[in-house]
């Protein structure tokens, strides 16, 4: 499909016509005619027609929500994953605070420090859901491919501190020893094939 | 003047300039790695490489001089191709961890590999287990190092300490600590500054955030009257915090920083409005008979108080900046003129210098680092003249004059009498130097006609002199005739006098406000001082108002410069401003009195937001403005002197370890705080006391218990107190005959 015809604006050409709106009614006793008028046209029994037909043919598209769930695309961006290295079980993230500088919504919040073997620790970490625009940015500029978009989608909670820390988003330790960890395939991951671009670097030994 | 071409374009270069300088002047680009300006060239990046016509093979434009007309080429493609490889060398093993590395985002090594597109690599060297060192406030990691020995250089040639040197063995040289196992230094931190990769960082700053997560605010130091540039770098601290300072950063290429200020930058305060203390210290102030103040303090802060005390026939306190107006008064009484012509830059450019009555790499480490400057790169000759030795100049000093304690006014008259000797002065200046008793002076003070005349010998052929006045001379008893006599050899000679403020804001307060002497009275305001009723932003205040790295305002520095400063951190208090129109002097902010200060003293009429706080990038100084030149009457004439004090018994001197100077570094997290009596071994078989001992010190009514340690640098019968904890007045003549006492601890 291209996109020519919708960048095409010429109104005369591909079959666009005038929809036919009536004007507003401005006085009271227009607004009163409206209403009798939507009132006893039978509208409603169009619309509940609709059901009864759809009931009767049994051609039902709607999945029983909680107890059915649609499958969801690997790019989808849901609430953030943090991952772990698949050699180690090491957590990816390095606290470079990427995420941190390009969220647009202002809503992750990291803390560094320097841990007992010398190396950067992330010591708090989290990411505010409420203000969440859920763009993907984070995901994208984060140069480890730690943290990651995944497939949740319900958050509900009683809560508003649940929304979000660090171990809630980061992989399970049982989950990794399963080998059950999710690559994300969706903004910043790796492109396939992406070992056989990489120039090697010679070494003296 | 040299005429000779760069890439085609005329260009012109003065006596003593680079290839590189001039190209730079000319906006024309060279790559170098290693090049910094404030320190001659290290030549050992080798990136900066040109070609000349008719020269073969390439040549170094940091350090080669232009000869007349001489066509220099800088991008040629066998030039790119050295540069290239330079660059793939620096990167082998080069540890890639850019991505927690403190540097990343403003690292040398990694902007110039992008630079040169090095996207892979065909050299390669065994890798090495490389420790990384821990030297206290600096941490080192030699396998970030590249070598560009930029630290060695600025540390041997700026700084003074001489502290660190290349330890050479091919791929594994590195930085080693001179002479030492570990550093041994005053802790600058300039090292820390000028390094291009991550290889020298600050411990405390290591890992807890990135350059691209940091605000900077450009600002002014407020530790001593240096007045530094430097810039706070601000982020918010936890995920829950308000914003703190996480670092400060200077522009190292052209200035310098102390360590005092590069790490003593934690001492904001934090307060609520709280409106029952206000409304007391409202009260107070109306009710006051007096307000005492330090010089910490804003010019417009200055003039806020000024204006108090003109609507309620207050007395300001505030002796140190009473004792530099009184100094500097007598000063213009001789000279004509309102301000001192020397600063910081005529001291750099200086070959002949005279010190006196200042311990300066402590008072202020600018003017020492300028020393420095002058002495490694003019070979300025140094006259040190104090009654101490100090092993921190001890390198650049090429004269130590010892004078007996107190003789100051001795000293400056027999200087005078040296230096004025063919000068054309009037009848009556002639006759008080025919009048002086030279051989009771000489004896007295402890300084010989030989010294003198060696003095004057090494300055024959000195073109920029300059002499720089301590602090003791201020304090003096006989301070006017001192600062006469001052004035009186920068009028008659080529000397430029510099006369050094102990405080921030000193220059800036003696210009502004008219200050009394202080009475010990009931029914005093302190403001950041002591006081029935306390407004500060020390823990003792009975009203809180913010400190100076949450303030905008303007600071007179050192070189007469209005300098301005600006928020870092916000504070939700009270300030002085408030105060002042709960008193009836209406203003919004306290920068609206910026183009309201006294012209008549210097100030120009310019607003706050139109002072600019740079340099640019050939080093010129942008910050604020100059004080305009002041013309006054001449009319000071010069007293005889006094019989020389005499000082004997033990003697302490109130002076500050390094990078200690007030309260603000006394509540610093990461600088040490040396409370000691510092003295030598003689000092110690003198007072009978020994290393560790707890002693009483009483002088002048005043006892301090603190303990004592013996430091082998030292020499003499004179310890060293401090008064950065505000223990004792620092404002006082700072040489005190004292009695010590053992005390037995139980």
């Amino acid at each position: 499909m291209n996109n020519e015809q919708f960048n095409n604006r010429d109104v005369s050409e591909n079959g666009y016509y005038l929809v036919d709106i009536e004007d507003y009614p401005t006085d009271g006793w227009g607004k009163f005619k409206r209403v009798v008028k939507r009132t006893f046209r039978g509208e409603l029994f169009v619309g509940l027609w609709v059901v009864l037909r759809e009931m009767i043919r049994f051609d039902i598209h709607t999945v029983s929500y909680p107890q059915e769930k649609m499958p969801i695309g690997p790019r989808y961006r849901a609430v953030h994953e943090m991952k772990r290295l698949w050699e180690s079980d090491a957590e990816r993230c390095i606290g470079c605070g990427l995420c941190e500088k390009i969220c647009i919504s202002n809503c992750i919040r990291i803390d560094t420090k320097i841990d007992e073997n010398s190396r950067k620790e992330v010591s708090e970490y989290s990411i505010n859901l409420g203000r969440c625009i859920f763009c993907g940015y984070c995901a994208e500029v984060c140069p480890e491919l730690a943290i990651t978009h995944g497939g949740e989608y319900e958050n509900a909670s009683d809560q508003r501190e649940h929304f979000l820390i660090y171990e809630d988003m980061l992989t399970p330790l049982d989950k990794m020893k399963a080998g059950t960890q999710l690559e994300f395939e969706g903004f910043g991951a790796i492109t396939p094939h992406e070992d056989e671009r990489v120039k090697k670097t010679p070494l003296a030994y | 003047m040299i005429n000779f071409t760069i890439d085609g374009i005329s260009v012109e270069a003065q006596k003593g300039e680079t290839i590189l300088t001039v190209a730079r002047k000319n906006d024309i680009y060279i790559p170098t790695m290693c090049y910094i300006s404030k320190t001659t060239p290290c030549a050992s990046c080798r990136m900066c490489v040109v070609e000349a016509e008719g020269v073969e093979g390439f040549i170094l434009s940091c350090n080669t001089p232009p000869t007349e007309g001489i066509e220099i080429t800088t991008n040629t493609s066998a030039l790119e191709n050295e540069r290239v490889n330079i660059m793939k060398l620096y990167d082998v093993n080069h540890p890639l961890e850019c991505g927690v590395c403190d540097k990343s985002g403003e690292c040398d090594l990694q902007n110039k590999t992008l630079e040169f597109g090095v996207s892979q690599q065909n050299f390669s060297a065994r890798d090495q287990s490389r420790k990384i060192e821990d030297w206290g406030l600096i941490n080192y990691d030699p396998s970030l190092c590249i070598l560009c020995e930029k630290c060695v250089h600025v540390c041997n040639e700026v700084i003074g300490d001489d502290a660190i040197e290349v330890k050479f063995g091919g791929y594994s040289s590195t930085i080693i600590p001179k002479n030492n196992d570990t550093l041994d230094c005053t802790f600058c931190g300039e090292c820390i500054a000028v390094c291009p990769v991550g290889a020298l960082v600050s411990s405390d700053f290591k890992y807890s955030a990135n350059a691209w997560e940091l605000s900077r605010v450009p600002a002014t130091c407020t530790h001593c009257s240096a007045g530094c540039s430097l810039e706070y770098e601000t982020r918010h601290s936890g995920i829950n915090g308000a914003d703190s300072i996480y670092r400060v950063k200077n522009n190292y290429e052209f200035v310098n920083l102390c360590g005092a200020g590069r790490f003593g930058f934690d001492f904001n305060n934090q307060a609520e409005k709280d409106e029952a203390a206000f409304n007391k210290a409202v009260e107070a102030i109306k009710s006051a008979k007096a307000i005492r103040f330090s010089s910490m303090i804003t010019n417009e802060e200055a003039h806020i108080l000024e204006l108090l005390r003109e609507k309620l026939g207050l007395k300001l306190f505030n002796e140190d900046a009473r004792k530099f107006q009184e100094f500097m008064t007598a000063y213009s009484s001789v000279s004509g003129k309102l301000h001192h012509s020397g600063s910081l830059d005529a001291i750099k450019q200086t070959d002949a210098a005279i010190i006196i009555g200042s311990r300066i790499a402590t008072d202020n480490p600018a003017v020492r680092y300028a020393l420095t400057t002058a002495s490694k790169h003019n070979g300025a000759k140094i006259v040190y003249a104090h009654p101490m030795e100090d092993t921190l100049v001890q390198n650049i000093v090429t004269q130590f004059m010892k004078y007996e304690v107190g003789t100051e006014e001795g000293v400056i008259a027999v200087l005078a009498d040296a230096i004025l000797q063919d000068a054309d002065l009037s009848e009556d200046e002639r006759s008080f130097f025919d009048d002086l008793d030279l051989g009771y002076l000489y004896a007295e003070s402890n300084i010989g006609d030989e010294e003198l005349r060696d003095m004057m010998q090494s300055f024959k052929r000195a073109k920029n002199r300059v002499l720089i006045l301590g602090n003791d001379l201020m304090a003096h008893e006989r301070a006017v005739n001192i600062a006469k006599l001052a004035a009186l050899i920068e009028k008659y000679s080529d000397f430029s006098l510099v006369v050094v403020p102990s405080e921030v804001n000193t220059i800036g307060v003696s210009l502004i406000n008219t200050l009394d002497k202080d009475e010990d009275i009931i029914d005093v305001v302190g403001y950041n001082a002591k006081g029935n009723f306390a407004i500060s932003c020390f823990e003792y205040a009975n009203l809180s108002v913010p400190a100076l790295n949450s303030q905008e305002g303007t600071f007179v520095n050192i070189d007469n410069r209005v300098l301005p400063t600006n928020v870092a951190l916000s504070f939700d208090g009270y300030t002085l401003n408030d105060l002042a129109v709960a008193c009836g002097i209406s203003s919004e902010n306290t920068i609206d009195y910026t183009k309201e200060l006294n012209p008549n003293r210097g100030f120009k009429n310019i607003e706050f937001d139109n002072l600019e706080n740079f340099l640019t990038p050939y080093g010129e100084d942008e910050r604020g403005y100059l004080l305009d030149e002041v013309v006054c009457e001449a009319d000071g004439t010069i007293e005889e002197l006094d019989d020389l004090p005499e000082f004997n018994g033990t003697v302490i001197y109130h002076s500050n370890p390094v990078l200690q100077f007030n309260t603000y570094t006394n509540n610093s997290k990461q600088l040490e705080k040396d409370r000691t009596l510092r003295g030598s071994a003689q000092f110690a078989a003198a007072a009978r006391i020994s290393d560790g001992d707890t002693v009483e010190i009483s002088f002048d009514g005043e006892t301090v218990i603190r303990n004592f340690k013996l430091e082998t640098d030292l020499k003499g019968t004179i310890a060293l107190n401090p008064t950065f904890d505000s223990v004792v007045d620092a404002s006082k003549y700072r040489f005190e005959k004292s009695k010590i006492v053992r005390v037995i601890n139980e």
